[in-house]
């Protein structure tokens, strides 16, 4: 009966090696797969999706902010009519049969029919009571002031894995701070589905995205895009934009800019229109860029406002070239001061020929011109001087008015400001402050580029440009009591080596009041057709912008 | 009794009272589950609701909004506008 005693030992003995070698695989080998199956039946990873910043204007009212929208999605298994879920969906969310058709993959759980579903159409869809169908709850860009400053802020599109990017102005320069961080919370659910409270975790929420303050006044922003609109209209222009600037600390008051675009709707336009032309486009200034060039002449003592112009009495020759005033009216020995009340281009290439390429080139640069002016809008272009090696005398002359030379509106506002300042380079700035999820504020301070000319210049640049406007061309449009310093500019366009003789790009570009000035304001009209000269069209578009202005800021007439 | 006997009885008696009042607050608090869903159900709706009414504010107070308006009333610098009286008399009568 010996044997008993070893049979029972060896038989527990297999017995528990089986059962220590199963818990073994169970515990060692296949744990961390067991330990997966088992989190993915209670845990739920939900995905926090931070709400997007908003964008205010000066007076804290959020041009962007952002509405609650509805995505639709559709549980594919459990459609029963087939055919009819697909002419429902069809037809009430205004997409195509084999859109909705394609998307019915019978082995999905969860397909996605249509986002940026209002909530008025999800209730007329939930009256309709489809099986299979279910709506996500999402924040989308919302645009209370509709398509106002639409180049301004630009717009959130999806990148290339679905999610939301802001594209162009704002919304792309600013993108990252926006859009704020994506979070994860973990939550456990009981055999129901229902959370327990006991073990809720929220340790990885991201954070919404930080708010924009403006340095847009709204009121300002609306009333000039009327303005414009209704200038487009008068004169007969393509299109044209307006930028007014605050002289004192660089900060962008208004910009407007058509044709445009709804931020709302963008993949309704072509996509040229996002382009913000105040700040990409390049064009040749004409006029608007004398009181540059003459400033720069009068900073260097080249010149004095008695200076006679040796040159004027008629038509200049230069490299083969013949150069003519713009209604071909010469004056001997005219001054400064009325060189730049006539728009003397031949005025202008004598204060050229005085300056020379090398001081040319280096005060242009000096007043930021050829160079980014930094401003907080993304697509900036920036058009550089051709060499020095490629300045040809013809050049130098065609600069000294204006033609001959590429430039960007946001550039020549910007050096205009330094005439309202005191000679000081300031960098444009959109946003003036940024404002946290918490509510946290952090202001920015404005910048100083450089100084590219003296106080001194500055006023006497100021006093000539206001004897522009009392005695000038544009004089007949001018504000009664206010004094105004300002210039026109009738630019013509490079066509294929010529230039176009029918068709000009007319400017103003200008700041009141003169003693305290407020805003700097540069109005361009492209190719207007009721007539080819500022004068007649960009200058009282110019001034009536202006009176409005003027009135806003409370500002009574000082003569 | 010995000491280390009547420590280990302690230890052993903190164990199971605390055992026991784990699985007490445990069982508590997994049925209200049922209602932080409840609660979660209702911030989001009011959530919701806050947004939309925000919509409804923000698009009133538009500018875009108030000058549509006002046009409507006559308040515009158009001088050529032709305004119909719906009175059958004009607003003031000479005596």
């Amino acid at each position: 009966m010996k044997w008993r005693y070893p049979f029972v030992f060896i038989t527990f003995l297999i017995f528990f090696t089986l059962v220590i070698g199963r818990l073994f695989y169970w515990q060692i080998v296949k744990a961390e797969e067991l330990s997966g199956m088992a989190k993915s039946q209670y845990n739920g990873v939900i995905k926090v999706l931070p709400r997007r910043g908003e964008i205010k204007t000066s007076d804290g009212f959020p041009i962007v902010a952002n509405k609650v929208s509805y995505l639709l999605y559709i549980n594919p298994t459990e459609v029963k009519d087939k055919n009819k879920t697909i002419y429902t969906l069809s037809s009430l969310l205004d997409i195509s049969i084999a859109s909705v058709s394609s998307q019915l993959i019978p082995d999905r759980l969860w397909v996605p029919i249509k986002s940026g579903i209002d909530a008025k159409k999800k209730e007329e869809i939930e009256k309709i009571k489809l099986p299979a169908i279910g709506f996500e709850e999402r924040y989308a860009r919302f645009y209370p002031e509709a398509s106002t400053a639409a180049h301004l802020v630009g717009f959130v599109g999806k990148n290339e894995f679905g999610e939301d990017k802001g594209y162009f102005g704002l919304e792309g320069f600013y993108d990252r701070l926006l859009k704020g961080k994506e979070g994860y919370a973990v939550e456990l659910h009981d055999v129901l589905g229902r959370p327990i409270l006991a073990k809720r975790n929220n340790n990885a929420r991201g954070s919404d995205g930080g708010n924009l303050l403006l340095s847009i006044d709204r009121s300002v922003q609306f009333l000039t895009e009327q303005k414009l609109k209704d200038g487009i209209e008068k004169y007969g222009a393509l299109g044209g934009m307006v930028g007014i600037m605050d002289p004192a600390n660089g900060d962008i008051i208004a910009l407007s800019s058509m044709p445009s675009f709804a931020p709302q709707k963008y993949w309704e336009y072509d996509e040229s229109l996002y382009k913000n032309p105040f700040i990409t486009n390049t064009y040749e200034p004409g006029s608007t860029l004398k009181p540059i060039i003459m400033a720069s002449a009068l900073d260097a003592g080249l010149i004095t406002t008695q200076t006679k112009c040796n040159i004027c009495s008629g038509p200049v020759r230069v490299s083969d070239y013949d150069l003519h005033t713009w209604n071909d009216k010469y004056y001997k020995d005219t001054n400064m001061i009325e060189v730049i009340q006539h728009s003397d281009n031949i005025g202008m290439v004598f204060v050229a020929q005085k300056l020379g390429v090398d001081r040319m080139i280096s005060y242009l640069t000096k007043f930021g011109i050829g160079k980014s002016t930094d401003i907080d809008l993304q697509g900036e272009t920036v058009p550089s001087f051709k060499a020095r090696s490629a300045w040809y005398d013809v050049d130098l002359a065609t600069t000294g008015f204006g033609q001959g030379i590429s430039i960007t509106p946001i550039e020549l506002l910007t050096a205009f400001s330094t005439f309202a300042n005191g000679g000081k380079l300031l960098q444009p700035r959109v946003v003036t402050a940024f404002e946290n999820a918490n509510g946290e504020v952090l202001r920015i301070p404005a910048k100083v580029k450089g100084t590219p000319i003296s106080e001194k210049t500055a006023k006497i640049m100021t006093e000539i440009l206001v004897n522009a406007v009392e005695k000038g061309e544009a004089q007949w449009t001018k504000l009664k009591g206010y004094r105004i310093a300002g210039k026109t500019g009738t630019a013509s366009i490079p066509v294929k080596g010529h230039y176009d003789p029918n068709s000009t790009i007319a400017s103003f570009i200008g700041f009141a009041p003169v003693d305290a000035p407020r805003f700097v304001m540069l109005v361009i009209l492209e190719k207007p057709t009721s007539s080819i000269y500022a004068a007649e069209t960009a200058a009282p578009l110019f001034f009536d912008i202006a009176k409005d202005l003027l009135s806003y800021y409370g500002i009574p007439p000082s003569e | 009794m010995k000491k280390p006997i009547l420590i280990i009885i302690f230890l052993i008696g903190i164990i199971i009272s605390l055992s026991i009042v784990k699985v007490i607050v445990y069982n508590g608090l997994s049925t209200s589950g049922v209602y932080v869903g409840k609660v979660e159900e209702e911030v989001n709706f009011y959530k919701t609701q806050n947004a939309k009414l925000l919509e409804k504010l923000l698009t009133l107070s538009s500018l875009t909004n108030i000058a549509e308006k006002a046009k409507k009333e006559g308040f515009t610098n158009e001088g050529n506008l032709l305004m119909v009286l719906k009175t059958s008399k004009p607003l003031a009568v000479r005596p």
